[in-house]
């Protein structure tokens, strides 16, 4: 536990000092502000630039708080992601590639320390850049469309930690299994990709951890159907367990090719 | 009993074999160096004596140790550390990570910073540190957890004269506290700080053993007498018809039943009454050692 504790520190020094405990933050608000606050300006934003014909006339639809969230959810799901997985998919080749791990696992230091301490600060940054996306997205939201029943709003976000545990668990363990670029493809695949499969042919079910952000907003809708909502959540759940453990056997695996 | 013992190491990375059937110890409180040409398998032994590699066979034992990585200190050739930590920063961490007792850990970093010479700079952060700082600071946390063992790969190839002077003076005083296995190929230095020698060729030990059973074995059956001026040497020359080599001054001569000692060298010069300057045995430094070792071509 102190060697996890030690490396944790390590981990949160470095996101600290370059910065990341910030920018990304600042990447997701940004994301969270502009549905609300775009769709709310569509028709002055329209009239300010012009080029509509005389006579046009819009329909803009009518649009619902939680159809807002929804649209966060989509923005963080899409950018977010790649720009999280950007970041954290190098974690533990590099280390590797460049040498400094060669320090730390010279010493009686185990590789679940190593990779839980990784795997925990990803979350960590992915888990508080989501959290204040969806504060600012709800920010303006409640001010300009209407309030959101607060305790849906949490059950949504804890639904949407769930999803970065996994995504996180996925992309550390992607690291410590592959060199940088190899585990950019695989991880690119399964996360972006896979939501993006999974809107297309997913109709055929219900269950699988891509569906679960849109589970997560669909709470504060009150469209979500709660057995399909809990199963997903087992599964995500359980397959991050999986990834960490294949995270944790490949780091140790991999221990050996440290740049000496 | 012997500290470290490896025993029968081999590695092989598909048909290429690094590490050939490798057999050694190491006493405690001696100072071994891994002497051989680029490619011989120096840093992958000691990769494998830190853990870092599995060896394919053979087996590193370390007194009283399960777990290698608690006894050991290491420093790799090109040590790299995380740009955004400090010094102090970066040795309390590693103290910790090597259970160094909790309350030691501020006093201990410290005083290890302030004997490698960083004592200056322990809040700086490790990106702008130069060749020779990164040296220190890689000594300094080789040895902030007092290790039994400690590894050190080339540890002063990557630096100028003078900082591997200043480096090779803290070995020699590391070497009163702690044990240690070097690589070097910088002989030079190997001469002034090491009980015991290992020559790895190709990735087979080829000779060990200490350094004066070695300089012994490979003395040359020469001697070396130097002149004062030339014409005493081509008057000695003149004066035998052993098999001798001149250059200038220099002249050597084999041991021969004429010569079969520095005595009856010195009779015969005085009976010429040479202007010599010295006589001398010929000792094998550890560069010719190494040069008919490692079979390249013959020195002198």
């Amino acid at each position: 536990m102190r060697q996890f504790n030690v490396l944790l520190k390590k981990e949160f020094l470095e996101c600290w000092r370059s910065f990341k405990l910030l920018w990304i933050p600042l990447v997701f608000i940004s994301l969270g502000v502009s549905d609300p606050i775009m769709n709310y300006y569509m028709s002055d934003i329209l009239a300010a630039v012009g080029n509509v014909p005389e006579g046009f006339e819009m329909m803009l639809p009518e649009l619902k708080p939680a159809d807002l969230l929804l649209a966060a959810t989509g923005q963080f799901q899409l950018v977010g992601l790649i720009v999280l997985i950007a970041v954290f998919v190098g974690t533990i080749s590099r280390e590797r590639l460049n040498g400094t791990a060669t320090l730390i696992y010279v010493r009686p230091i185990s590789a679940t320390s190593v990779f839980m301490s990784k795997w925990v600060m990803a979350s960590i940054v992915g888990m508080l850049s989501a959290l204040l996306g969806y504060a600012g997205s709800l920010y303006y939201t409640s001010f300009l469309y209407g309030s959101i029943n607060f305790a849906d709003f949490i059950a949504m976000i804890l639904t949407y930690f769930v999803w970065i545990l996994f995504v996180m668990a996925v992309t550390v363990a992607m690291s410590a299994s592959f060199s940088a670029s190899i585990a950019v493809a695989i991880t690119i695949f399964i996360l972006p990709i896979g939501i993006i499969l999974d809107s297309i042919i997913g109709s055929f079910w219900h269950w699988t951890p891509w569906k679960l952000a849109n589970y997560g907003a669909g709470i504060v809708a009150g469209t979500v159907d709660a057995n399909y909502y809990w199963k997903t959540l087992t599964i995500t759940l359980l397959l991050t367990a999986i990834f960490i453990a294949i995270g944790i056997f490949a780091t140790n695996r991999n221990r050996q090719l440290t740049k000496v | 009993m012997s500290l470290l013992r490896v025993d029968n190491l081999t590695k092989n990375y598909g048909s290429n074999t690094v590490v050939n059937n490798v057999s050694f110890t190491i006493e405690p409180f001696t100072s071994t160096a891994l002497i051989g040409p680029n490619g011989a398998g120096k840093t992958t032994i000691m990769s494998i004596i830190t853990g870092l590699l599995h060896p394919t066979s053979g087996k590193v034992f370390i007194e009283d140790y399960d777990d290698i990585r608690e006894a050991i200190g290491f420093l790799p050739q090109y040590p790299q550390f995380y740009p955004w930590l400090t010094a102090l920063e970066y040795v309390e961490m590693v103290a910790n990570l090597s259970g160094v007792a909790a309350k030691e850990i501020r006093s201990r970093s410290m005083k290890t910073l302030e004997y490698v010479g960083l004592g200056k700079v322990i809040h700086k952060k490790t990106a702008t540190f130069s060749g020779g700082m990164k040296q220190r600071l890689g000594i300094a946390q080789a040895i902030v957890h007092e290790p039994r063992l400690l590894l050190l790969d080339e540890p002063v190839s990557a630096l100028d004269p003078i900082g591997r002077q200043e480096v090779m003076d803290l070995l020699k005083e590391l070497q009163q506290e702690t044990t240690i296995l070097y690589s070097t190929h910088i002989l030079h230095d190997a001469e002034k700080m090491t009980d015991q020698v290992l020559f790895l060729k190709e990735g087979k030990l080829v000779e060990q053993g200490s350094l004066i059973d070695i300089q012994q074995k490979y003395a040359e059956s020469k001697y070396m007498i130097q002149f004062a001026s030339e014409q005493s040497a081509t008057t000695f020359c003149n004066s035998t018809n052993r098999n001798i080599e001149r250059q200038g001054v220099y002249v050597y001569v084999d041991v021969s039943e004429q010569f079969p000692s520095i005595t009856a060298i010195m009779q015969h010069l005085l009976a010429l009454q040479a202007d010599i300057v010295k006589v001398e045995r010929v000792i094998a430094s550890l560069d010719q050692i190494f040069m008919k070792v490692a079979g390249t071509s013959e020195a002198i």
